[in-house]
């Protein structure tokens, strides 16, 4: 190597000073062209491919139907707004802040999967600057659902107040860009810390039993407080009666609350409009102030993940506080040498049968327990179950008789929410995946034990859900139930059908220490979601003629009848695993390996 | 005559335009220590898939033990262990949790797989860290639990791609003892690495693949004998090491035949 040093020594290198024009400076523009360069090709690279054809095709899809419902939320908040804003009911404005906060920060935790990520971790080896990477961080995944919604949540507001009261269009355009970005930190901030926890697995584990604990009190706490503040009640109180004890109930705690609200950042947001509007210019940029503080606290928050990710810090290595026990391993390891000494020599107990299926259900059920993301995914449709059930009442009271079609909506829910278990069941296998291939346990056996465990979870969850559905709303008709369960019979065979073929065809890996900004599949989801909606299709169309009819003990003969089609169509598919898999192998090790 | 442990006629794989590996025809005898050796990109692991049912041939065909080997020959698959390229691991899993999951996969009643399991880790001085989970190992950790759970139910043929990469020296020599224990027991192992020194110290037969090919085959002997012959004079008398022949034979090919120190003088 002597030529290389004699030569390199020479010449000054033709490069950007590092410390050159801080964030904007040369260098770091450089490198901004670089990544976007980067990003650009591996965009045009993953057109290359049918499958990355179908994931664009998806994407745009789903971009679309998101803006459409962010203009629609848009519009509703702009009417609102004018009408709050040109009434002068400016005590009502903190709400459409809260909800556009609500908004904000809930969205990236409903759609985790679908979420684009991309890994600036492979930056730290190059000469950026911590700023630079700040910047990178912000800038990459910026336009996600959460910031369409809000973004055109906000320009609603924009246009509500401008058209009301023009003179405030300073004042808004200023809050709303604090408030924005106060809501683009804290969901970053929020994420980023809760990814840092969940790398431990002491953390890890508690964090998920919180959850599962705290997502089934909410769900038993509900009917018990729906049924002792209905208590008593015939259901037919005239309405302006229940609505004035119910102000009279709630007017000390809503005051309480108000004087809280207005401290933090929705609340200030409003008070600052309403200051403004009130002639009270200090008070206002005071509030707007105190909102800039809590964006430089969640901003400061924020930095210090990011400070020890710039670091090199690597949540996949988090430290252990697992203390070594002195002198086991040297004893451990003669025991070990003289142990192995079968090894090679072949032999060793072997059982046949259903060995593979519990290992693989056991394995399974641990590694749900340490996933987030799938307990989510379990614990989720349950609390869709709790919303939706909320519309089947009336004036906050039970109806009579109970809305038949009650109890099969609601198993919707909670179908829909097993959709990631169901038609992605490999996506958190990893490299471990080649291993199915490797051992000699057939494929089909494989998913056999994955479509028998969740067929178990959704049974549990099912009901819980339809438990909780018949608390909430009332017990309906024994042949409503019998038709639902008839109707699950049906449903279950088709979604671990589809969902086998899905798995195999379509996987994306599932990253479990993520709970936001999954590099999911737009076209799994979207695909997944239709085949789902054809299945449904049928049971609505049943279940509707059946109700039309007024016979609804009809729909249990007809949905055996699909359940029994549906099951041999799960065999048919299952008996056909080893041969999709074996086909597909290298395309599902090569995706489901790939790095996050 | 003997039957090969492993065999394989024709094997071919294509990606596309690319021949990833072409009519690769080699044979390994029971109870031998086969290297396989190449530079990067030359087609080894892409051999090693096809020949552990990670990858279809386009062409040609595999024999293990005798016998047609293929993705769905599940119990010849009970006689071979694997560490593939990617380790196979489950990272939501803990050590312990992972080689029982394996074992009973391979079709270990329960008592054996916990034995084996504990006679495992501690071997491979991993029972220590039976609280942390496979994702937070360290390489090397992972590469000796990957070796582990290759093991887990005594194969007949190891099929090992890499498994020294990050291994620490002690634990190297440790592994090193356990495999040549496999050998003497009659176990065949089939091992690529890019550490000619264990591969010089192990194996007793050695094929090198370059550019998908297969361009030499034979005992370390008889790879030594032919690059000797090559060699002018004197220089056939001396006792080529297994990095010289390997050189000798792809060496020139993949370096282009242009000084490195010519092409990056720019280096300091």
């Amino acid at each position: 190597m002597a030529g290389l040093g004699a030569a390199g020594m020479g010449e000054p290198a033709p490069v950007h000073a590092i410390n050159a024009g801080g964030v904007l400076g040369p260098l770091a523009r450089a490198q901004y062209g670089a990544l976007a360069r980067l990003r650009w090709q591996m965009f045009t690279n993953g057109l290359r491919s049918n499958k990355g054809a179908l994931e664009l095709g998806a994407r745009t899809f789903s971009f679309i139907v998101y803006t459409v419902m962010g203009l629609a939320v848009g519009a509703g908040a702009a009417v609102a707004t004018y009408f709050l804003v040109s009434g002068n009911q400016w005590r009502f404005l903190p709400v459409e802040f809260w909800v556009l906060g609500f908004i904000w920060q809930m969205i990236p935790i409903m759609l985790a999967s679908f979420q684009e990520q991309f890994d600036l971790g492979i930056l730290l080896r190059f000469p950026v600057r911590f700023g630079s990477y700040v910047l990178l961080y912000m800038v990459f995944g910026l336009v996600d659902v959460s910031t369409i919604l809000g973004g055109l949540f906000c320009a609603g507001i924009w246009f509500g107040v401008a058209a009301a009261r023009p003179g405030l269009l300073l004042w808004i355009s200023s809050t709303l860009v604090v408030f924005a970005v106060f809501n683009i930190l804290l969901v970053r901030a929020v994420f980023a810390w809760i990814e840092r926890w969940l790398a431990q697995r002491r953390t890890r584990e508690i964090l998920g039993a919180v959850f599962m604990v705290g997502l089934l009190s909410l769900q038993l706490m509900n009917p018990g407080i729906y049924q002792k503040r209905h208590s008593g009640r015939n259901g037919h109180q005239d309405q302006a009666e229940q609505l004035r004890a119910a102000k009279a109930r709630y007017a000390p705690l809503l005051k309480n609350a108000n004087a809280v609200q207005k401290w933090l950042p929705p609340g200030l947001a409003a008070q600052s409009l309403q200051q403004a509007v009130a002639q009270q210019p200090q008070a206002g940029l005071g509030s707007l102030g105190l909102l800039g503080l809590y964006v430089l606290l969640v901003g400061g928050i924020l930095a210090i993940r990011l400070k020890a990710e710039f670091r090199g810090e690597n949540l996949g290595v988090a430290p252990s506080r697992v203390v070594a026990v002195p002198g086991r391993n040297k004893a451990a390891s003669n025991v070990g040498i003289h142990g192995i000494a079968a090894l090679g020599s072949g032999g060793g107990q072997t059982i046949h049968g259903s060995g593979p299926v519990a290992a693989i259900m056991e394995k399974d059920v641990r590694s749900l327990l340490r996933t987030l993301p799938l307990l989510y995914a379990i614990g989720a449709p349950l609390i869709l179950v709790l919303v939706f059930s909320t519309i089947f009442l009336k004036n906050g009271a039970v109806q009579s008789p109970v809305f038949p079609l009650a109890l099969p909506i609601c198993m919707v829910y909670a179908q829909l929410g097993f959709t990631q278990i169901f038609y992605n069941s490999l996506g958190t296998e990893g490299a471990g995946i080649q291993l199915y291939f490797l051992s000699p346990t057939p494929f089909r056996t494989v998913m056999l034990a994955k479509n028998i465990l969740h067929s178990l979870l959704f049974a549990i969850v099912a009901t819980v859900a339809g438990v909780l559905t018949s608390l909430r709303l009332g017990i309906p008709d024994v042949a409503v139930v019998a038709a639902t369960a008839a109707w699950l019979l049906f449903a279950l065979p088709c979604n671990l059908a589809a969902g086998n073929i899905f798995s195999i065809r379509m996987p994306y890996r599932v990253n479990p220490g993520r709970i936001s900004r999954q590099r999911g599949s737009q076209a799994n989801a979207l695909l997944s979601l239709l085949v789902q909606l054809g299945f449904l299709a049928v049971g609505a169309a049943v279940f509707t003629l059946c109700w039309y009819l007024d016979r609804m003990w009809i729909a249990v003969p007809v949905f055996l009848v699909l359940a029994i089609v549906a099951v041999f169509v799960w065999r048919q598919v299952l008996g056909n695993a080893d041969a999709l898999a074996n086909e597909r192998r290298d395309v599902l090790i090569a995706t489901l390996m790939k790095a996050t | 005559m003997e039957i090969a442990a492993i065999h394989t006629y024709g094997l071919t794989r294509r990606f596309g335009a690319l021949t990833a590996v072409e009519d690769v025809t080699l044979s390994v005898a029971p109870g031998q220590f086969f290297g396989f050796l190449g530079p990067n990109g030359a087609g080894k692991s892409t051999t090693i898939k096809m020949l552990t049912g990670l990858l279809e041939p386009s062409a040609g065909r595999v024999e293990v033990l005798g016998q047609p080997f293929s993705a769905g020959a599940l119990d010849l698959k009970r006689q071979i262990g694997v560490v593939p390229e990617g380790m196979a691991l489950m990272g939501r899993l803990t050590a312990t949790e992972y080689l029982n999951f394996v074992g009973r996969m391979y079709g270990l009643d329960r008592k054996t797989t916990t034995l084996r399991t504990q006679e495992l880790l501690d071997f491979m001085q991993l029972s220590n860290e039976n609280k942390k989970l496979v994702t937070d190992f360290s390489h090397g950790m992972q590469k000796k639990l990957a070796l582990a759970a290759a093991v887990i139910h005594g194969p007949k043929v190891l099929f090992l791609d890499e498994p020294f990469e990050g291994v620490d020296a002690i634990a190297a020599g440790m592994l090193k003892t356990m495999l040549t224990g496999m050998i003497n027991r009659g176990a065949t192992i089939f091992l690529t690495t890019h550490v000619l020194e264990i591969v010089e110290r192990l194996c007793s037969h050695v094929a090198i693949i370059s550019q998908g090919r297969l361009v030499a085959n034979g005992s370390i002997e008889e790879l030594r004998a032919g690059v000797a012959s090559t060699l002018p004079g004197a220089a056939q008398e001396q006792r080529l090491t297994l990095e010289e022949i390997f050189l000798s034979i792809v060496g020139a090919g993949a370096g282009g035949g242009q000084e490195p120190a010519q092409e990056l003088s720019w280096l300091a």
